[in-house]
């Protein structure tokens, strides 16, 4: 792909002392394509995409945009750029129109027209000050003023936490605009729904290594059915147990639950009616629970809830 | 007041650099205001006289003459409260150039945006010296207006020259601030740091005609440089000028790839 790419990192690593926070990272990120980031609070996420922005000095390896070295060229890569920071910090006494004023002039451009437009489209008011927005808002100005500028690449760092699913809907169709027009973008997150909607692909990172790199569309392929079985008489678990993809197997006198990929289920319905059966039940689990089944991104044993938990460690200094 | 990275440091400043210059000017005042008294009470040339030669060195200027508005000046506030003022200002500004953005988690934002670390630095020294030289020239301003106004006639040619020599102090500490902000981003050491040298060049310059080590170090004092030619007297030192004019032209050129070649915190 070479300078055709948007994005393209090589091997890139960052270490903070004897820490690595990122270790031997490559992925490339095509024209028109939205590439989900996908990693629990810690993971490496935020480091990857400051080292992107050029604000962290590659430890090894080399970050590309359009060619250009995100470190030693990094004015020029931040001309392409529209960025959304992790925890945006704004300039506390400056309103939105001031903070939309500011950032035109610093890249020699006016774009408050387009600005006012997508920050109607968000309904955010560009008249208050930084200080008395809330979190959702402060979220809607750092995005009006990474997109205000129509850059050929986004990167956005967990840009929609603390938005209303509303308002992300109006942020999901900004940034359908975006790659219609052959924009790319790279966007974090540490939940699978939040992207699984507008990414191509996704990639995990864990404790610092891009663990895996999937298209979407295959994920969906390779989607899990969850089946429950209620028996007239007890079973046991070994009599599932040799079914070969079946995963979360569970036993528990005359029930039987498990998760399985579609190529599973012959085999197992075989087994299954087989039996005097009761109740049976079949149904295709949901994207991001099957995500965290394969690829471990759960911060807390199993339970679908803990998917939302946010520590507020790890998103500051260089954890991220 | 958005149009550069200078114009908004400024903008945000402005509260401040009001709040520096009204605080200036009323200094100003109160001494201008006591002068008459002083004036009249030839005894304090007197009592100055009579300090221990090292304490002298230390709080007014030993060959002051109390009883002349000049020396006045000289003891009470270009000895002491000027440069705590302006160093003051010109050090913590210094300072928070680049690590006071870093700590409010703005330099993300700002560097975002095409602009090179270089501008960021330039931008933020010159809202320094620009600060600095204001607050010089409100001081030196007051000097001459209300000094008039108390009787107390001030060359206004000669108090220019000492504001100059004022404002320069500052400008040598508030870089030495800003280098350490730029190679470090730590705001805390970038302060203290440029206080203690401060402090240091301070005691070489006033001590020097009583200890050997100090005279023979003197001229590399800043305070040497401020006031070591007495300029309120004999106007501009030049070659005291450029040495200070190098002095800031080496922190700024260390400042810059001291910025550039870090990471930024988040």
């Amino acid at each position: 792909m070479g300078a055709e790419s948007m994005v393209q990192l090589a091997g890139l690593t960052k270490r903070f002392g004897r820490n690595t926070a990122l270790d031997d990272v490559s992925l490339t990120i095509g024209p028109g394509e939205v590439f989900g980031y996908l990693g629990p609070n810690g993971a490496g996420k935020t480091t990857t995409i400051r080292l992107l922005m050029g604000m962290l000095r590659p430890s090894a390896g080399t970050a590309n945009v359009l060619g250009l070295d995100s470190w030693r060229q990094s004015r020029d890569v931040h001309r392409l750029v529209g960025y959304v920071p992790g925890e945006p910090a704004l300039y506390e006494r400056l309103t939105g129109s001031q903070h939309v004023a500011y950032c035109s002039h610093l890249r020699h451009r006016d774009d408050r027209q387009l600005a006012a437009e997508v920050a109607a489209r968000l309904d955010l008011d560009l008249d208050r000050p930084a200080r008395t927005l809330s979190r959702g808002n402060r979220q809607k100005l750092a995005i009006v003023l990474a997109v205000m500028s129509r850059p050929r690449l986004l990167v956005l760092d967990e840009p929609t936490s603390g938005i209303d699913p509303l308002v992300q809907q109006v942020f999901h169709s900004i940034l359908r605009e975006h790659t219609a027009d052959g924009g790319s973008a790279l966007f974090s997150s540490h939940v699978l729904g939040e992207v699984e909607r507008v990414a191509d692909r996704i990639g995990v990172v864990r404790q610092g290594k891009l663990v895996a790199v999937e298209r979407l569309q295959d994920l969906a392929a390779r989607s899990l059915h969850r089946v429950r079985a209620r028996f007239g008489e007890e079973v046991s678990r070994a009599e599932f147990a040799g079914v070969p993809g079946v995963r979360d197997l569970q036993v528990d006198g005359r029930t039987l639950s498990c998760n399985a990929p579609q190529a599973a289920l012959d085999a197992l319905l075989k087994l299954v009616s087989a039996r005097e059966v009761e109740d049976f039940e079949c149904s295709e689990a949901p994207l991001e629970e099957m995500f965290l089944g394969y690829y471990g991104m759960e911060q807390h044993s199993g339970s679908p809830s803990a998917r939302k938990v946010e520590t507020a460690a790890g998103r500051t200094g260089h954890a991220g | 007041m958005l149009a550069s990275v200078l114009l908004k440091t400024l903008r945000d400043q402005g509260r401040l650099l009001l709040g520096w210059a009204v605080s200036l000017a009323l200094i100003v005042a109160t001494y201008a205001a006591i002068w008459p008294s002083v004036q009249s009470q030839p005894s304090m040339s007197d009592f100055i006289d009579q300090m221990p030669e090292a304490f002298r060195s230390l709080f007014a200027t030993s060959s002051a003459d109390m009883s002349t508005p000049t020396g006045y000046i000289q003891v009470e506030l270009l000895s002491f409260m000027g440069p705590i003022a302006v160093l003051i200002y010109a050090i913590s500004t210094g300072a928070g150039a680049i690590g006071g953005e870093e700590d409010r988690h703005t330099m993300d934002l700002l560097l975002s945006n095409p602009v090179g670390r270089a501008r960021v630095v330039v931008d933020k020294f010159l809202a320094m010296v620009l600060g600095t030289f204001l607050l010089a020239g409100v001081m030196g301003l007051s000097l001459v207006l209300e000094g008039n106004l108390a009787d107390m006639v001030l060359p206004p040619d000669k108090v220019a020259a000492a504001m100059l020599h004022l404002a320069l102090l500052g400008v040598v500490f508030g870089s030495l601030a800003l280098a350490l902000s730029a190679a470090t981003g730590r705001t805390g050491l970038s302060r203290g740091i440029p206080a203690v040298l401060a402090v240091l060049a301070y005691i070489v310059n006033a001590l020097a005609p009583l200890v050997d080590a100090f005279r023979r170090i003197q001229k590399a004092s800043p305070f040497y440089q401020y006031v070591g030619q007495d300029p309120l007297r004999q106007g501009v030192a030049w070659d005291s000028v450029l040495v200070s004019g190098i002095t800031i032209a080496v922190l700024v050129a260390l400042a810059v790839p001291g910025f550039r070649r870090r990471d930024v915190a988040a």
